[in-house]
């Protein structure tokens, strides 16, 4: 923050205690509207970074599937043993693999996928360019010449963009695989009926608008990883801040999207 | 390099099978909702839909052949749902079969149910229209239950006043129970009953074997031996 904003500030701190908070709210807004803008308009300018753009998917995506495949299957797992009580109340614990299908691709595959990738993701690209941008490693590459919006930021953010839906996609079937195995510690479910009626409780209702919103869970922790990171400051203590804050806020951006997304799959649907 | 080259070969792979998963879940449900099958549309006009929904399941025999595809309101008493089904199960289905509304269990999903039409009549066309059945509603069902119940009520009501009746002596049935002397009463004549029947046994022995009725019963008894010879 430069001193005019600074003044700025301290000229108004009689308007009370509220008025800096919604400043730094307004003006943070501002710049990561500007920075999605920017993202969006190099997003077509060359040079297009493929070969980081690859390196940077498989970083996203090939390595975070053992993180997101133990996490969905236990998901699965848990969610049917939880839920067996009080169907089996009702004399309904054969609707168990339909309504843990329904539950899984509809929310909690998408949502708990995308926590783990906030987590991991978010906070990596967060601290990796913070310390980029603390070390002037992106200063150096403006100075040879090399766009470092188009090297770092497009390429992280696109390959968050690209991978998570796949991701979520192995993260439903893992998690479906560890409702057949909990299904089948209290009872006995063939894989076939089991698999029958997980098809059957589907819709394409069900799986688009959730597949759809994981572009959008995907876009948002590239974004804020990359737009906490690339605008750190406080030397290296903002490393530490920009990871956390990109965590934090992409957790709570994947929550208010996940409610927007809802609200429009209800009343397109 | 050669690394770096791995990793791609390793990427390409993971999106890869991610892909085919996705695409596989959505043929499977495309499938299911017979998308990718030839399929012929019939129509029913119903006064009341009970809650169908467009892509609820159609059933013939139990079995799903299809799906709800349309349902528009046509007049202020009639709706009308038009139905996507299996083209080949069409000819299992006669110009006289008939369709209702049902529901999938207690609290499932609300369902058409084709009910067959009689052998001899012709296989259903493309566009048809079938005969439709009024479903019936839950509202119904309850209307019934509670008439059903205010006639159980009645019902007891009057058993317990009888109950009182008898139990406090009053009308036949309650003295038949109640009052001892009446029971004497009925034993005693039960006993002369028995003894008028034995005299009377014995008068119409002494009458078979007297000069002037023997002729008619042996005539009677001839007649009996030649009815059972007969048979």
């Amino acid at each position: 923050m430069d001193s005019s904003k600074k003044k700025a500030i301290h000229e108004d701190e009689d308007n009370g205690p509220w008025f800096p908070m919604l400043f730094s709210f307004f003006s943070e807004m501002t710049s990561l509207t500007l920075f999605t803008a920017k993202y969006c308009k190099n997003l077509f300018i060359p040079p297009y970074e493929i070969n980081e753009l690859l390196k940077q998917c498989y970083f996203v995506g090939y390595r975070s599937l053992p993180l997101v495949g133990i996490t969905g299957f236990i998901m699965g797992l848990v969610l049917t043993i939880q839920s067996r009580p009080t169907l089996s109340e009702f004399g309904a614990e054969s609707w168990l693999p339909a309504m843990v299908a329904v539950s899984i691709i509809r929310e909690i595959g998408p949502v708990i996928t995308a926590l783990i990738c906030a987590g991991k993701v978010g906070s990596g690209i967060g601290a990796e360019l913070a310390s980029m941008r603390v070390t002037e490693q992106i200063d150096a590459m403006e100075v040879s010449g090399i766009n470092p919006f188009n090297y770092i930021v497009v390429t992280r953010i696109l390959a968050t963009t690209l991978m998570l839906p796949v991701l979520v996609v192995f993260s439903d079937v893992i998690a479906l695989a560890g409702s057949f195995l909990a299904v089948n510690i209290n009872g006995e479910v063939t894989f076939t009926l089991f698999f029958s009626q997980v098809i059957d409780s589907l819709a394409f209702s069900d799986v688009f608008p959730s597949f759809i919103k994981t572009f959008f869970f995907g876009f948002a922790i590239g974004l804020i990883g990359c737009y906490k990171g690339y605008n750190t400051d406080k030397g290296t203590e903002g490393v530490g801040l920009s990871a956390n804050s990109a965590v934090v806020l992409s957790s709570l951006l994947i929550f208010v999207m996940d409610m927007i997304a809802v609200q429009i799959t209800d009343l397109l649907f | 390099m050669k690394n770096n080259n791995r990793n791609k070969i390793k990427l390409g792979i993971f999106v890869t099978i991610g892909l085919a998963l996705f695409i596989l879940g959505i043929y499977l449900i495309g499938d299911k909702q017979k998308m990718f099958n030839n399929t012929v549309t019939i129509s029913g006009i119903f006064k009341d839909v009970s809650g169908l929904q467009v892509g609820n399941n159609v059933r013939f025999s139990g079995i799903t052949i299809g799906v709800v595809e349309n349902i528009e309101i046509v007049s202020d008493s009639a709706v009308r749902v038009d139905f996507s089904i299996d083209e080949q199960t069409k000819k299992f289905i006669k110009k006289n079969a008939k369709i209702t509304i049902g529901s999938d269990g207690l609290m499932g999903n609300k369902v058409a149910i084709i009910i067959p039409g009689t052998a001899g009549n012709k296989e259903i066309q493309d566009k048809d229209f079938l005969i439709t059945t009024v479903p019936v509603s839950m509202d119904e069902i309850l209307a019934k239950l509670k008439t059903t119940s205010n006639n159980a009520a009645t019902i007891t009501d009057d058993l317990a006043a009888m109950t009182h009746s008898i139990r406090s002596g009053k009308g036949t049935v309650g003295k038949l129970f109640m009052d001892t002397v009446f029971a004497d009463n009925l034993d005693k004549t039960l006993v002369n009953i028995k003894q008028g029947a034995g005299g009377f046994k014995n008068n119409m022995d002494a009458a078979s074997d007297n000069f002037l009725l023997r002729g008619f019963f042996k005539k009677k008894k001839k007649n009996r031996e030649k009815d059972k010879e007969k048979k």
